[in-house]
């Protein structure tokens, strides 16, 4: 009977510890962790080289905020390139590969004849271009924007043609027999239906682009967020790299948030479609 | 059906012929000079004569055996944690907060501070490698175990599993799709910081190799050794899809088609 009691405990849909929420648990466990980590960098346990103590790392924070690192180059000055150059990137991706993607998609042997050509581009490490990027359009901003656009592209690109080869025929069928035109079918049967996916891959994108500029950044600027954390190892300050990397961390999360806000907005009809995937 | 198809590959060859012979034919203009931009039989020309085979042979056994230690260290502990964050729910809501935390970071922003912590030699390499394992694998991992049909949990209770006998032969074999996925985004990941890792610090490897071929500025190089990742990122990543998670989970597969 006991045992049976506790296991009912474990497949408790949420982990309850002492009867509090999931929620606090994690707060709780979070202080616990920075309270140990400092505690232990008080008493000499952790090398303050490598892994700095919390309060360190918040005196950092500020220099960074108002200082800046280089000095002059505030953390926002850094925040600010990155988001550019991703926004940027990002949106060449998107303008070429959206309607590449909706032709490609609607063609059958056009879709056959791309097919092996884009396996293998997206198989191609994105980084692994860097080399050739610089070689052809040297350490500037073309050639990191290029970059990011490139891994962007792909994500987007096979997205929406799986988008439009997915489109319920009985849709396209049922456009057809209201009449409507091929350019009606299109606009207002098809690029709808396709959109949600077409979301999924920008999403997918942004991820491939935060990977991309973080790798790009790390050559040939003092800018950007990336940036920063190669310049901190150089002179081997830990305290800052770790505090750009939460930038990076928080930057990408807000991106995420802010994409999935955008979506629910923008496709109400698209929210049943989660559901219905899985 | 098979018609269709006969005719799909056809496009798919012309397709990638018209591709080459496009680029050999931009070459063959010289508009741009080629030795910055070399066309397709300058790249084969390049092959063989600049980049010794043995050579070659070393680059590709050091990045295959960096990318290869860092993603069975990430899978297995991702599996593992990933399994007992599902399993134990206490223990899971308390591993899984500092994951969450940690998660956001890529992989590749480790780079500066695996540096600072473990050096310029192999083992930083192979943390950010295992970073870009670790985290699809244990989230997959964990979303497999949490999404488990409850009926057959319950179906096995009934019939006498519990405890560890449960875990493992009921709920781990249950979420191994969901490894599966967690495993193949996690080898692209792993496979994207290898290349990252070596162009920025290393003098070995296929990043070396390209990073290399650009101070030299032999182009052709570059270009050849960028294909070369690609082929072999495809292939290892079809050994991954075919042999392991085909064949070891083809009872799945054959359940959902």
């Amino acid at each position: 009977m006991k045992k049976s009691m506790k296991r009912s405990i474990r497949h408790a849909k949420n982990g309850h510890i002492f009867g509090l929420s999931e929620y606090t648990v994690k707060i709780i466990t979070v202080a616990v962790l920075v309270i140990l980590w400092e505690f232990f960098s008080r008493i000499g346990y952790i090398n303050p080289l490598h892994l700095p103590r919390p309060s360190k790392l918040i005196a950092t924070l500020w220099e960074l905020m108002t200082v800046g690192y280089p000095t002059g180059i505030t953390v926002w000055v850094h925040i600010n390139a990155t988001v550019w150059r991703i926004l940027q990137g990002y949106f060449l991706a998107a303008c070429l590969a959206i309607p590449m993607g909706l032709i490609i998609g609607r063609s059958y042997l056009l879709g056959r004849a791309t097919n092996s050509i884009i396996t293998f581009a997206r198989s191609v490490a994105t980084i692994s271009l860097l080399p050739l990027a610089i070689a052809w359009f040297g350490v500037g901003e073309v050639s990191r924007v290029l970059l990011i656009a490139y891994g962007c592209y792909w994500a987007i690109l096979t997205n929406t043609i799986q988008g439009v080869k997915q489109v319920d025929a009985n849709f396209i069928n049922a456009g057809k027999m209201l009449g409507a035109s091929r350019r009606q079918l299109f606009f207002r049967v098809i690029l709808p239906a396709t959109l949600p996916r077409i979301f999924a891959g920008m999403k997918i994108a942004l991820g491939v682009g935060f990977m991309v500029i973080v790798a790009v950044e790390m050559i040939g600027t003092i800018k950007g967020l990336g940036a920063l954390i190669q310049q901190a190892r150089f002179y081997y300050s830990s305290n800052i790299a770790i505090n750009g990397m939460i930038f990076i961390g928080i930057l990408g999360l807000l991106i995420s948030i802010g994409l999935d806000w955008l979506e629910r907005i923008m496709l109400p009809w698209a929210v049943g479609l989660e559901e219905v995937k899985r | 059906m098979s018609d269709s198809f006969g005719r799909g590959l056809w496009a798919s060859w012309a397709g990638f012929i018209t591709l080459l012979l496009i680029w050999q034919i931009i070459s063959m203009t010289r508009l741009i000079n080629p030795s910055i931009f070399p066309g397709p039989m300058g790249v084969v020309n390049a092959a063989l004569h600049d980049v010794p085979l043995n050579r070659l042979l070393q680059h590709v056994g050091i990045s295959l055996l960096r990318v290869g230690l860092g993603f069975s260290i990430g899978t297995a502990a991702g599996v593992i944690i990933g399994v007992a964050s599902g399993w134990y729910r206490q223990l899971g809501s308390i591993l899984r907060t500092p994951i969450e935390l940690i998660r956001p970071i890529p992989p590749l922003a480790w780079i500066p501070l695996a540096i600072i912590w473990l050096g310029l030699g192999e083992s930083s390499k192979v943390l950010i490698i295992f970073l870009g394992a670790f985290f699809p694998v244990v989230t997959n991992t964990y979303k497999g175990m949490v999404n488990i049909d409850p009926n057959i949990i319950r179906a096995a209770q009934i019939l006498g599993l519990r405890g560890r006998r449960l875990l493992l032969r009921v709920v781990v074999p249950a979420s191994l799709p969901d490894i599966a996925t967690g495993m193949r985004v996690g080898w692209s990941y792993s496979f994207g910081c290898m290349v990252a890792a070596e162009l920025i610090a290393a003098n070995s490897g296929l990043g070396y190799l390209i990073m290399n071929a650009r101070q030299m500025g032999q182009i052709a190089v570059i270009v050849y050794g960028v294909i070369l990742i690609g082929v072999i990122n495809l292939l290892t990543d079809f050994v991954i899809q075919e042999v392991i998670i085909k064949r070891k989970l083809r009872w799945q597969f054959s359940g959902a088609s």
